[in-house]
Order: C-alpha cells, then sequence, then structure tokens
C-alpha cells in the first residue's frame, strides 16, 4: 500500500492512480476528467463525488477553473526534480483557482524539495522510492524563514514584514 | 552597505547546515551524483577539469573590507592561495575539496556571504554598475534594488527550477556599465513622464551560442511594482520556456519564439492577474534598503588634481587608473587584476589582504568588483592618490592599462573550464607580450578584448570590440575573431572577420588590426569602435588574411 506523507503524517493512500487496481476512489487524468465533466453537464445530473486528477508538467491548470469546487485531490507530477513547471502550477492552483482540497506532490521529488513544494501549496508527498518521509519531515524544519510571500499553508516560516 | 539583519542570518546558517547534511550524505552514498548534482550546483559547487570549482556570490559586486579578507584567508586555507574574479562579479576558487566546501560556506556565512544560487537553473547573482552611488551621471543608486531582488531572488519558492539559468542586471545611469542588454532581464532605472523614477525593463538578451540583445518589454514601471512584474516575466518562463533542449531553454528562445510582442502581453495579463498576491514592496522596507546604501561621511576637500608635477608613472596612473567622482576632491580608482603575464582576474591571498588594508585607510572599507574583472576603490580623497599609488604599485596592482588593449576579459578556459574548446589564459599572456609598449597601447585608446574559451561567451566575446572565441579543430586550439560588438551605449554583436586563426597567431591578428586602426583613424578623436563602425569588417579582414601565414 502506497503511503503518503499527508499534512505531516504519514498515511496510507485511499486512492488509485491511473491504470491502478483495486479499491478506493481512482484519480483521473486531466483528459479523463474533463470529459466526464462534460457529460455530467450533458446529462444535466448533479456533479458527481469529489474527484481527483493528476496532471502532468504541460497540463493547463486553467482547465479546472470550472471544476475545483468538486475536486479533492490533485496530483502533480514531477518526472524530474529539475522540471519546476509543478510549482507553477501549485501557485495557480492555490492563488488563482482558490482550490482547498488535497494538493499531492508525486514523483522524482526528496527532502531536498519539500520545503519549496510546501510553500507552493503542497499539503502532500509521494515521494521518490527510497526517501525516507520521516526523516523528510524533519528536514522540513531546518527552514525557518524566508524572503517571499507564497501560498502554502503547510509550513509558516518567519518573514520580514 | 546591507548589513544582515536576523532573517538573513537565520537563513545563511539553516542554508550551510542543509548543505552539509547534504554532502555528508552524497559522501555516504544516499544520494547518487545525479541526485547531488542540482543541490550542491545551487551551492556554487561545480566539478572541474582539476577539482571542485566553488562559485561564491558578491551580490552587485559589493564587498567590505571583513568579506575581502575571508576571502583571501579562504584562498589560503582551503584552495592554492587565490582566487579568480568572474565576469559576473563573483570570485571562484579552483581548488577547494568537497568535504571542506561545508566549513568554507560556514565561514562565509560569519562574514555575510554565501554560494546560493551561484550556478544551477535559477536565478544568479544579480549584478550592477560598479559605480553605482559614484558616478556623475547616475540617476538612482541601483543597489537598494539589487538588495532587493537578491533576497526576493534566493530560494524562490517557485522558481528554483527554471529551464535554465537566468541572470538580471540593474543599473541606475544611462551609461549602462553592467552589460544589462545581454542579461535575461536588464533593468534601467530612468524617469517617467510624471517625472517619478521607475524601471524600464528588457528581456531576453543574453551571449552563448545565440548573442542577442535584450528587448524593451516596458518602457516605465513603478519602482514598488517591481517583485510583482518579475515574477510576472519568470511564471511565464518557467511554465512556457522549452525544456526538452539545454541550448534553446534560456527565454531569449522563449521571446524569440512568441515574438517580442506576444511575449509582452503575456507577461503583463500575468502581472494584471496575480496583482492581489503578487509581492508588493512597502515603503518602509524599501526606506529601509535605501539607508543600507547611504553615501560614506564625504569631507570637504579641496579639489586639487595630484598629477601636477608628479612622477611619470604616477601621472600614467593617475590618467588611466582613475575616474571622476560625484564628490570634489574624491576620485574612483581602478586596481587593475590585469597585470601582464599574469591570468586575467585573478589575485592571490596576500594581495586580497593588503587591499582590504588600503581600502580601510583611504576608502571607507570597502572595494567593488567589475564584470570586467577589475576592483574598485569608489571612494578615495585626491590627496591620498600619490600614497595609494605607490602602495599598490608593488602589489603589482596598478598597471596602468585600464581600458587598453590589455585590460581585457578572460573566462578560466582550458586550464580549468570542463567546457572549453581552448586556452584563454594563454592566449592573455601572448596579448601581454606582443602589446607591451605602453605608450602603444595608450596610442591605441580604448579598445575592448573580450575572449571566452567556448560558446558558453562567459568572457563576453560578442561584445567586444575585439572579440576572441576559442575553437576546437580536430583536438586543436583555434580562434575565431569578432570586430564591432560594444556591451555599451549603442550596444552591438560583433562580427566574423574569417576564418579562425591557429594559437601561435592570435596576438599578431590582433597587431595586424590595430595597425589598420592606426592607419585609417581620422586624427586620435575616433576611437578604435568608431573606426570599426564606419569602415565595417572589410579593410580589417582583408589585413588579417593578407599572407597565408595567418589564415588556414
Ligand atoms: S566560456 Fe566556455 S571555456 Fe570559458 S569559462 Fe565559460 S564555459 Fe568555460
Amino acid at each position: 500500500m502506497r503511503q503518503i506523507l499527508w499534512q505531516r503524517e504519514l498515511r496510507a493512500d485511499p486512492w488509485r492512480y491511473p491504470g491502478e487496481d483495486g479499491e478506493g476512489p481512482l484519480v483521473q487524468t486531466l483528459a479523463e476528467l474533463l470529459a466526464d465533466a462534460g457529460a455530467v453537464v450533458a446529462d444535466g445530473a448533479a456533479a458527481g463525488s469529489a474527484a481527483g486528477v493528476r496532471l502532468g508538467p504541460t497540463d493547463d491548470v486553467a482547465l479546472l477553473a470550472p471544476l475545483v469546487a468538486r475536486l479533492a485531490l490533485v496530483v502533480i507530477e514531477f518526472e524530474t526534480s529539475g522540471d519546476g513547471r509543478g510549482y507553477s502550477q501549485a501557485q495557480l492552483l492555490r492563488q488563482r483557482l482558490g482550490y482547498q482540497g488535497e494538493l499531492r506532490a508525486a514523483g522524482a521529488i526528496r527532502r531536498d524539495h519539500l520545503f519549496l513544494l510546501a510553500r507552493c501549496g503542497f499539503d502532500a508527498f509521494d515521494f521518490a522510492p527510497g526517501e525516507d518521509a520521516r526523516a523528510a519531515l524533519a528536514h522540513l524544519e531546518s527552514y525557518r524563514v524566508a524572503y517571499q510571500p507564497a501560498s502554502g499553508r503547510l509550513v509558516q516560516p518567519r518573514m520580514r514584514p | 552597505m546591507y548589513q544582515y539583519d536576523e532573517i538573513d542570518r537565520s537563513f545563511v546558517n539553516e542554508r550551510v547546515a542543509e548543505f552539509r547534511d547534504q554532502t555528508r550524505r552524497f559522501l555516504a552514498g544516499e544520494l547518487t551524483e545525479d541526485e547531488f548534482r542540482p543541490l550542491r550546483l545551487r551551492n556554487g559547487l561545480y566539478i572541474q577539469t582539476h577539482a571542485p570549482m566553488l562559485r561564491v556570490a558578491i551580490p552587485y559586486g559589493l564587498l567590505s573590507t571583513r568579506q575581502l579578507r575571508m576571502l583571501a584567508h579562504i584562498a589560503r586555507r582551503y584552495d592554492r592561495g587565490y582566487g579568480h574574479f568572474s565576469t559576473r562579479q563573483n570570485i571562484q576558487y579552483n581548488w577547494p575539496k568537497l568535504a571542506e566546501v561545508p566549513d568554507i560556506l560556514a565561514e562565509l556565512a560569519t562574514v555575510e556571504m554565501h554560494a546560493i544560487q551561484t550556478s544551477g537553473n535559477c536565478i544568479r547573482n544579480v549584478t550592477s554598475d560598479h559605480l553605482a552611488g559614484v558616478a556623475a551621471d547616475e540617476l538612482e543608486d541601483p543597489r537598494p534594488w539589487c538588495e532587493l531582488i537578491r533576497q526576493w531572488s534566493t530560494l524562490h519558492p517557485e522558481f528554483n527550477y527554471l529551464p535554465r539559468k537566468f541572470k538580471i542586471a540593474v543599473t541606475g545611469a544611462p551609461n549602462d556599465r553592467a552589460a544589462s542588454a545581454v542579461h535575461d532581464i536588464g533593468l534601467h532605472l530612468v524617469r517617467g513622464a510624471d517625472g517619478a523614477v521607475g524601471f524600464e525593463v528588457l528581456v531576453g538578451g543574453g551571449l552563448g551560442r545565440m548573442p542577442i540583445i535584450g528587448k524593451r518589454i516596458r518602457a516605465w514601471l513603478p519602482q514598488q511594482e517591481l517583485l510583482a512584474y518579475l515574477e510576472a516575466i519568470l511564471r511565464v518562463y518557467n511554465r512556457y520556456g522549452r525544456r526538452d533542449n539545454i541550448h534553446r531553454a534560456r527565454i531569449k528562445v522563449l521571446v524569440k519564439s512568441l515574438g517580442t510582442e506576444e511575449f509582452t502581453r503575456q507577461v503583463e495579463a500575468e502581472y494584471a492577474a496575480n496583482r492581489a498576491v503578487a509581492p508588493n514592496v512597502g515603503a518602509a522596507e524599501i526606506a529601509r534598503l535605501r539607508a543600507s546604501f547611504a553615501p560614506p561621511r564625504y569631507k570637504e576637500l579641496d579639489d586639487t588634481d595630484p598629477s601636477v608635477s608628479a612622477a611619470p608613472d604616477f601621472v600614467a596612473w593617475y590618467r588611466h587608473n582613475t575616474r571622476a567622482h560625484k564628490v570634489a576632491g574624491y576620485r574612483v580608482v581602478f586596481v587593475s587584476l590585469k597585470k601582464h603575464g599574469e591570468a586575467p582576474g585573478d589575485m592571490t591571498d596576500a594581495q586580497m589582504d593588503a587591499l582590504a588594508e588600503l581600502a580601510d585607510r583611504h576608502s571607507f572599507g570597502e572595494v567593488r568588483v567589475t564584470h570586467d574583472q577589475n576592483l574598485v576603490l569608489a571612494d578615495v580623497p585626491q590627496h591620498a592618490l600619490r600614497t595609494l599609488h605607490a602602495e599598490l604599485a608593488p602589489l603589482g596592482l596598478a598597471t596602468p592599462n585600464i581600458g587598453t588593449l590589455t585590460d581585457m576579459i578572460c573566462c578560466p578556459g582550458l586550464d580549468f573550464c570542463s567546457l572549453a574548446n581552448a586556452g584563454s589564459i594563454d592566449i592573455a599572456k601572448q596579448i601581454h607580450e606582443q602589446f607591451d609598449d605602453f605608450d602603444y597601447l595608450y596610442d591605441l585608446g580604448e579598445i575592448q578584448v573580450k575572449m571566452s574559451g567556448c560558446m558558453n561567451a562567459c568572457g563576453h566575446h560578442h561584445v567586444g570590440h575585439i572579440g576572441i572565441l576559442g575553437v576546437d579543430k580536430h583536438g586543436e586550439e583555434w580562434y575565431q575573431i569578432t570586430l564591432g560588438g560594444s556591451a555599451t551605449g549603442e550596444v552591438a554583436l560583433g562580427e566574423v572577420i574569417g576564418p579562425s586563426v591557429p594559437k601561435a597567431q592570435v596576438a599578431a591578428t590582433l597587431a595586424r588590426i590595430v595597425g589598420v586602426y592606426l592607419e585609417r583613424r581620422d586624427g586620435e578623436a575616433e576611437n578604435f569602435l568608431q573606426v570599426v563602425r564606419r569602415l565595417g569588417i572589410a579593410p580589417f579582414k582583408e589585413r588579417v588574411y593578407a599572407t597565408d601565414t595567418v589564415a588556414a
């Protein structure tokens, strides 16, 4: 069972990623989510239960604007640790779209990226294989100050007024 | 200058501790080389030809003597007794040991210095005019804004993993002494229509494989909007800059492919949409930063010319290595790091210590680094100049060649850099030998020679009046020559004169080029660059390739 660092706790992931079997609600790709959302509207049915979506680095978060209220999970995929597009996606989701649900970073991330990710609004982390989530959490405490306003609430560094 | 407060101090100390832990994990095998690379790069550590290279940030080129003494101490204790000042106002150490780098960073932190973001695909050290605060043509001191940008860009949560490195330069005078037009962002303090001072914003300048002059995307931006606007530019770049090809990843490629107009539209749209949450620089913070760069306590001094009836060597130095100061009775002194026979930009620990002493005595305890690899004592009383000259000369720091052909920019090249195609230090020495007659150098007037060991153009060869680029031809070192580049005034990229020349012929080629200049100039008043612009490269080309001894 996949372990997720969620809100500073380690917990078993209740979600299934695209293509995974088993229990739990399924995380959709952006294309699947948008197709479903279109169908819901066409049916005139009420919006379904809370949805989860997984974004790749080129996915445009603005497309989620009409669906934000329905979303309970957004997973942003980091294919490499050097690809910083996910940080902008996260800031836009939190600040411009007002997304309040779980925002999870997944893929090539380690403790060394945790603080900046958290500052951009991520509050859940699915680490690269081999990373120790507890050590990562401890590492987060090594950052006490910061220079810029940002959207995250998981960490509250001291800033100059 | 800016002094760290409690926030800055904690910040730097925490980062030193983090890097110590990262180095430990790497040495213990908990991090692979691939995982460690981006982490060490963000702390200025490269793996070079011989050893690691550590690049220490000198924000906008300003150093206190306490900091300079620390740089000397590091050179002595952890390196081979010298450091190299780069074209980005930083200092590089070529021989540190990886395991000792955390200790070096800890020592730097004690004097309010660091190596954060001096490499890697992030916002690099912000650079500025080395005459900030003392130049007569200055509209406003750019350094408070540089410090604001330094802080904002340091571990910016969103912009630390950009498609490629990102360089910002700020100037406060119409005469651009920071080569801002060849930076990813160039900021110029200018007066707006209503008389208020704001920023003109250039984006997408750069050298390297695709040299290009920055495009103006904003004629005037209110000062307090600076960070909000920078965030908009960086966000557009972070989202849409190319990441599939390292040679196409700089912002200049994005600006070019979208077109300046469309790029500007996207930035303005992002800026407008983000206003509510963008960083808002308060008046109190601006006042705090401005206060840190308040002018030193100048005295009322007589404005007498110390070169009257002085010895010829002093007169030459005074004429070439000092400049006017905005306060009467003071002079700006250039400390030449271009002694003939030495690697341009190199300085020994003993020289650093001795210069710190002189700066304490004569220049309010501050030293500046220029982007053309010299140092500056910015506030020297005229009456102290003779003493200062007599003290600098035995240190090898008074070569009277500022602005002349031998005051060249030179990257580390093949001797140190693993990316190099060809040596550049050897060529500098060859040019020093060829042009060892100072009267001849003075007759040639201002000529900027800039040299890079490869297409990455750390030596800014595209914007040299004479540019020299090292190329590899079947394992041999050859050199391509360009003419007519300029980083200031009417910014221009040099034009290649023809096939590259072999290593042994570089200085001789320069001799031919300047020979044409001397024959064709319209008196001494017409300088080298003006002649190149008037005549084009044809007559130079003809002379250089006149016999087959040079060309190949
Ligand atoms: S120009 Fe090339 S050789 Fe010179 S320092 Fe830069 S990367 Fe190295």
